[in-house]
């Protein structure tokens, strides 16, 4: 069967105790503590895998043991042509430990395996679990005020409710950002707050002049414990919607990978024509996102022009939303088992004007905004994401896509429909921002013909069937989707009374945080408001600005309008005024 | 740069005139949930479905009334209530402007409904109206008159006095006869 060829392989490096298999392309070993970093390594870079997601676990009613489930999608290092693994044994390999509640440690595998390095600081946050060895250990999720002793995802830890008493502002913790040694730098705050973002996140930028050397930052600024809730508070049907809301745009990529692993792991097999109408779903979902994203990138770098047409197309793709699901952003439809709603012919003919409208208007603006020489300059060679440093960290979505890897959930595990469907992976090798935005055309355009693929195969069959809750506790299985910004991984342990025992929820961006600090080196600070936004972290927002120069020992607040001002014209620089 | 001027030009107006002019949503838009009192039996369905609590079904203080009430602040419009209402009582609408002005009180919509009392021990356990479609459904079933009778005397017993009265007619061995 799938994945035991790889087992066999890792049993030959290290010693395997257990192996279970949780679904057809997902088998779990159980290695010794100590083989941990090494089993890891072998699996990423031996074999050839990415790091999809990391639990922790907190099984101490179970097994009497904290447990930490790293799992990793084998595909190939893909770092050259060939460089992948047969289509047919692609597949997912966790490798399980557990850790005893008296020593509470782990080697970290962050030294050999750097895409590791978010998660085993988020393992600290949530459980108090000390990865020995990790280079960062500051606190990841929870809010530098956090109570120390107080880790939340225990499940002795407290209620979901609790809020812990807030620090008074001048006694509250100071965050350590990390900075590169050396004088006459600057150091540039950019954030956390803006009344429009919706994502608050502060950036470090430690500029030499106008130009950037190493960048920090700090998130998590609106960690909302859904995780927490919903292992107290929700069942499966409410779980979906809860899953629908972890973000703004990619929302529906999320509801459909949560469902599917509490689907996974009860082994259900949802009908032919519910799994097509969640891809078309998916793929609506796509189109608008990425109009969005290409259109910020104009916004960034002050191409209103052509932001507005972009953002007048979306509107068509909101339209559709609406005329598929009812809802233009929220399209609430999937539960356990398949869906709520059904779609018409009336629907499906209606949905074919609306993307012929979309497939004209989109080519036409895009070859618009190519022709425009200053924006594609703007574009060109900003923000690199090295081959290398995107493998390393296991960037997912565009922004891997965009530095020549050929990583695509729906190509690499074809999931739902897409076993029916052609479709080609939009790949480009410039590694900048133009790249990224390349492959947002590109996808744009594959979308659109996936959809319309989706409408010609509909098969007639129902859209749900009763679920059979045939829930065991302890059962746990991992369901992974290409949400707009890559790859979505939610990993679920069944609980009893109808409820979940432990939800992980990795949305995409999660994965490419980690290498944004090298796509920020080397570039002026004029552009650190695009790369950010070529990340596509529904984020485009810089508050205020506080400079200091460590030399001069001057200090400068400039507003969001200065920046804002200088990103568009590279003009007048904010900075020199105090430069010395 | 002009060719998107040039588009600009080819495709006019983008903009709607909304508030002037109405804004027309797809047929099947999820909107705010519209409550038809008249309909309401106050059989609680769609609270139970709810997921985000917006929808609450509870007596009053005085127990004189059992009161619905729909908080459309929580509402996440996934149209759950709509399809658990056993008499369409509850669908949603097209309607889409939900802005209040300063009085959040003003989100929340009420239905009190009569409360029925349990004919043996008195105390309030439904609403009348459900009730009365539970009698509705048993008279369009084809039973006997006197079977009906007995159903319409069984319906205001409370569930705690008929598990009492079955317990206490198995424990003196008594048969319960249906006929």
């Amino acid at each position: 069967m799938k994945c035991d060829k790889f087992i066999e392989a890792l049993s030959q490096k290290v010693k395997v105790l257990e192996v279970t298999r949780q679904y057809e392309d997902q088998v779990t070993a159980l290695v010794e503590l100590n083989d941990l970093p090494e089993a890891v390594r072998f699996l990423y870079y031996d074999v050839g895998g990415y790091l999809s997601t990391m639990v922790a676990n907190d099984e101490r009613e179970i097994n009497k043991h904290y447990a930490l489930y790293y799992a990793l999608s084998i595909e190939g290092g893909k770092m050259f042509e060939g460089d992948e693994i047969e289509q047919d044994e692609k597949c997912f390999v966790t490798v399980k430990v557990l850790i005893s509640p008296d020593s509470l440690t782990f080697p970290s595998v962050t030294p050999v395996v750097p895409a590791c390095v978010w998660y085993e600081r988020e393992a600290y946050d949530m459980f108090g679990l000390v990865a020995e060895g990790l280079p960062d250990k500051r606190r990841l999720a929870l809010s530098d005020d956090w109570p120390e002793d107080l880790f939340p995802l225990r499940k002795d830890a407290m209620d979901y409710r609790h809020r812990p008493d807030m620090v008074d502002h001048d006694k509250e913790p100071e965050y350590n950002f990390l900075k590169p040694e050396g004088s006459g730098m600057v150091e540039l705050p950019l954030g956390p707050l803006h009344i429009t973002s919706d994502e608050p996140g502060h950036f470090r930028l430690f500029c030499d002049g106008d130009t950037i050397i190493d960048a920090d930052y700090r998130l998590f600024y609106q960690h909302r414990g859904m995780e927490k809730l919903a292992e107290n508070r929700m069942n499966y049907d409410q779980m979906g919607y809860l899953a629908e809301r972890v973000c703004g745009i990619c929302g529906y990529a999320h509801a459909i990978a949560c469902i599917e692993s509490a689907e996974k792991s009860v082994n259900l097999e949802i009908p032919a024509r519910a799994q097509a109408i969640r891809i078309v779903c998916l793929e609506i979902e796509r189109l608008h996102s990425h109009l969005l994203n290409i259109g910020l990138a104009c916004e960034v770098t002050g191409n209103y022009n052509a932001f507005m047409h972009l953002f007048r197309i979306r509107e068509y793709s909101m339209k559709l939303a609406e005329l598929v699901t009812g809802g233009r952003k929220t399209y609430g439809n999937v539960v356990m088992g398949g869906l709520r709603r059904d779609m018409t012919g009336k629907e499906i003919k209606k949905s074919l004007e609306i993307l012929q409208i979309i497939e004209v208007q989109v080519n036409e603006v895009w070859d618009a905004i190519m022709d425009d020489k200053r924006q594609v300059k703007r574009w060109t060679g900003v923000g690199i994401l090295d081959k290398q440093v995107a493998r390393d960290f296991s960037a997912v979505g565009p922004n891997v896509r965009g530095s020549g890897i050929k990583r695509d959930t729906r190509y690499d595990h074809p999931y739902d429909f897409f076993k029916h469907i052609e479709f080609e992976v939009a790949v480009a090798h410039g590694c900048d921002v133009l790249s990224r935005e390349m492959v947002r055309y590109m996808e744009l355009k594959s979308s659109i013909s996936i959809i319309r693929q989706c409408f010609e195969l509909m098969p007639q069959t129902a859209i749900i069937i009763e679920p059979e809750l045939n829930v065991k506790p302890e059962n746990f299985a991992l369901a992974y989707d290409e949400a707009p910004r890559g790859e979505n991984v939610h990993w679920v342990m069944q609980g009893n009374a109808q409820k979940i025992y432990r939800w992980r929820c990795r949305a995409a961006t999660y994965n490419n945080w980690p290498s944004l600090r090298f796509q920020f080196r080397g570039n002026n600070i004029a552009d650190a408001a695009l790369i950010v936004c070529s990340l596509d972290p529904c984020f485009s927002c810089t508050e205020r600005v506080t400079v200091v120069d460590v030399n001069s020992k001057k200090s400068k607040i400039l507003t969001n309008k200065d920046l804002k001002s200088f990103s568009r014209t590279q003009k007048d620089s904010p900075l020199k005024d105090i430069r010395c | 740069m002009l060719k998107l001027l040039d588009i600009s030009k080819k495709y006019g107006d983008a903009t709607h005139k909304y508030p002037f002019e109405p804004y027309v949503v797809a047929d099947n838009f999820r909107g705010k949930p519209a409550y038809k009192f008249d309909l309401c039996i106050g059989c609680a369905a769609c609270g139970i479905a709810c997921p985000s609590n917006a929808i609450t079904v509870q007596f009053n203080e005085d127990q004189s009334k059992l009161v619905w009430e729909f908080d459309c602040g929580r509402c996440i419009f996934c149209g759950r209530c709509d399809e658990v209402c056993p008499t369409a009582a509850i669908t949603l609408s097209n309607e889409f402007e939900l802005a209040v002005k300063f009085d959040k009180n003003a989100l929340i919509q009420r239905g009190e409904l009569e409360t029925q009392y349990c004919s043996k021990c008195n105390k309030p356990f439904s609403a009348k109206r459900l009730v009365h479609y539970g009698y509705e459904c048993l008279s369009k079933a084809n039973l006997g008159e006197k079977r009906l009778k007995e159903a319409e005397n069984y319906l205001t017993v409370c569930p705690t006095c008929k598990k009492t009265a079955t317990a206490t007619s198995f424990t003196r061995g008594e048969e319960m006869v249906i006929e």
